[in-house]
């Protein structure tokens, strides 16, 4: 009688704690994604997070840290190949690797010019070249639009273009990179589709959340 | 059983050091061609090594300067004209290294902190060494020999590999040390130069916690490697050539691209460094006020914007003519209210600045957002 009762219980705690899963494809049914901090409409036919990531753990100084974040991610060939990834930065932690904090006031070229040091230091990318940077709007907000490139150890030339804004609430970029041989061209208007449905949402506004306890057992 | 255990251990021992002492240098470009098989797959390496660093775009694009190092290295080393192939290496950390068949890589930023030709051939003369000494085969053998007892745990081809760019055992950095020396005087440089490049390299490496791979970092230890040269050049008279004039005139572009770089990578700390130095300043382009301007702005402390208005000012008397100064100045002043100045500046950077400056399109939008 113990076991028999012993078992379904086991049952319903394993099933209590999966998780949705990690990758849901995008159909007519899924496509706009609401976060905490923004919405957008998710291409059709990508593969994308089902809810955002909240934390993530990078080296400062060859040390990890667990930083907040809200980051979500969407690949339409794998993550390896292309991927659009929409991150929202807290303002105190926005250039991490950089130690520098993002302000309302800060003009987009300088958010900028800090997001390219930034990613360079962050990834070793020392010969990431900047193609282009202008101006944009996201969402209303002064913005910057930088097309970055760098060739991967096979010779592959990756490009990276990210849309980027600062305000009291943080840093956001919306960035997509892919291989600029056949992958970019063809799914560059998926990219700029999603920018223009981007959405600040109320929650932006929102206190900040606690790191989760468990994912500062990374660090 | 213990004695038998230890005279297998002995054995082993004796085999690693008969094995290492095996080894020869090369004596000329055709000794090159008589290499073991060994060190056959370690050239192999080597080469696939050579392929990636091209293939990803990390040689520096500079052809009169990278003629300029071969040139040098042919007459430090002639009798391996065509065999010792050198490139510049699009990277800012103070570092040289020279890989097992005969390919030697020279940072930029490194290159941005010699003073002259005598210098540069004290690094490339060390470098070249490496190869004709054959020290990452030597390393390899003894970390061979070293692995029946378990030492390490890092593949062989790796280490021999890392051991290029990252740095050798003391006693083979010694004798890279030496033999470089002995070109450097019979090539007809000043020795007494040697040991200034390594000063100031020391200074720089204290000053800024410099841990990354580094040129001489590793053993012997920088002071101990500077004494070592000032003794050497001691014994000799002074005089031979030192080749400032020249030097200087190929590497200014690089310098400057390197304090670029350098910001660019938010080691303003470098920057500041290097600007503030007057002795290391003399060496740099005027134009280098821009960037120390720029790395005070990232540095951010107390009086930083005043010290960096001031440094933009610099530039823009100096070298009146390199337009990003002008942007610099133009953001100062928005920021500081002051619209008619800052709509001067920015229009004098339109004019100075490439059509397609990355940035053009940001100063036409301050233009418009100051009417």
């Amino acid at each position: 009688m113990k076991k028999t009762f012993v078992l379904p219980m086991l049952l319903a705690l394993v099933g209590g704690c999966a998780q949705a899963p990690y990758w849901t494809l995008t159909d007519d049914t899924n496509r706009v994604l609401k976060s905490t901090s923004f919405e957008m409409t998710m291409p059709a036919g990508w593969t994308r997070t089902t809810t955002a990531d909240t934390w993530e753990q990078i080296k400062i100084d060859d040390k990890p840290q667990t930083l907040l974040l809200e980051s979500v991610t969407a690949s339409r060939d794998g993550v390896a190949i292309q991927a659009i990834t929409v991150t929202r930065r807290y303002a105190d932690t926005a250039f991490p690797t950089l130690k520098k904090k993002s302000r309302a006031d800060m003009l987009p070229i300088e958010a900028a010019d800090l997001y390219v040091s930034e990613l360079r230091k962050r990834y070793g990318l020392e010969r990431l070249r900047v193609v282009s940077n202008k101006p944009t709007q996201i969402n209303g907000h002064q913005g910057f639009e930088l097309v970055m490139e760098f060739k991967n150890d096979d010779g592959l030339r990756i490009r990276v273009v990210s849309n980027g804004f600062v305000d009291k609430t943080g840093f956001y970029t919306i960035n997509y990179r892919a291989p600029v041989l056949y992958y970019y061209d063809r799914d560059y208007a998926d990219y700029t589709k999603l920018v223009r449905s981007f959405r600040q949402s109320k929650g932006a506004f929102d206190p900040p959340p606690e790191i989760p306890g468990w994912a500062k057992l990374f660090t | 059983m213990k004695r038998l255990l230890g005279l297998f251990f002995l054995s082993l021992l004796a085999s690693g050091c008969a094995t290492t002492g095996d080894v020869t240098a090369f004596k000329d470009a055709n000794d090159t061609s008589n290499i073991q098989e060994s060190e056959g797959r370690l050239w192999h390496e080597a080469r696939s090594y050579d392929t990636t660093i091209e293939r990803s775009g990390q040689i520096y694009e500079d052809p009169r300067a990278t003629a300029y190092l071969q040139g040098v290295m042919d007459r430090l080393y002639p009798e391996f004209k065509g065999k010792i192939h050198v490139h510049l290496y699009d990277s800012t950390q103070l570092n040289a290294f020279a890989l097992p068949n005969g390919s030697v890589y020279f940072n930029i930023g490194l290159l941005a902190r010699i003073g002259n030709e005598a210098q540069l051939a004290a690094v490339l003369g060390h470098e070249a060494a490496h190869f004709i000494e054959k020290h990452s085969f030597r390393q390899r053998v003894s970390a061979k020999n070293a692995s029946a007892f378990a030492v390490s745990g890092i593949p062989f081809a790796s280490l021999a590999a890392v051991s290029s760019i990252s740095g050798f055992s003391r006693d083979l950095e010694r004798e890279a040390d030496m033999k470089g020396y002995e070109r450097l005087v019979k090539a007809g440089y000043d020795s007494h130069e040697a040991h200034k490049a390594f000063e100031q390299l020391a200074k720089e490496v204290k000053a800024l916690g410099i841990e990354e791979p580094y040129f001489f970092s590793s053993h012997p230890k920088l002071v101990e490697r500077i004494d070592t040269f000032k003794e050497l050049a001691a014994k000799q008279k002074s005089g031979g050539r030192v080749g400032a004039e020249d030097y200087n005139q190929v590497i200014q572009p690089i310098r400057l691209e390197a304090l670029r770089k350098d910001l660019g990578q938010d080691r303003y700390k470098s920057v500041i460094l290097v600007m503030e130095d007057s002795n290391l300043r003399r060496y740099y382009p005027a134009a280098g006020y821009y960037y120390l301007g720029e790395a005070y702005i990232h540095r951010d402390e107390k009086n930083d914007s005043q010290k960096a208005l001031q440094a933009f000012q610099t530039a823009e008397r100096l070298a009146p003519n390199f337009a990003p100064t002008y942007k610099s100045l133009g953001m100062h002043y928005m920021k500081a209210g002051n619209n008619t100045q800052a709509r001067e500046y920015f229009n004098k950077y339109l004019k100075l600045a490439s059509k397609d400056a990355d940035d053009r399109a940001y100063v036409q939008q301050y233009i418009s957002s100051l009417k």
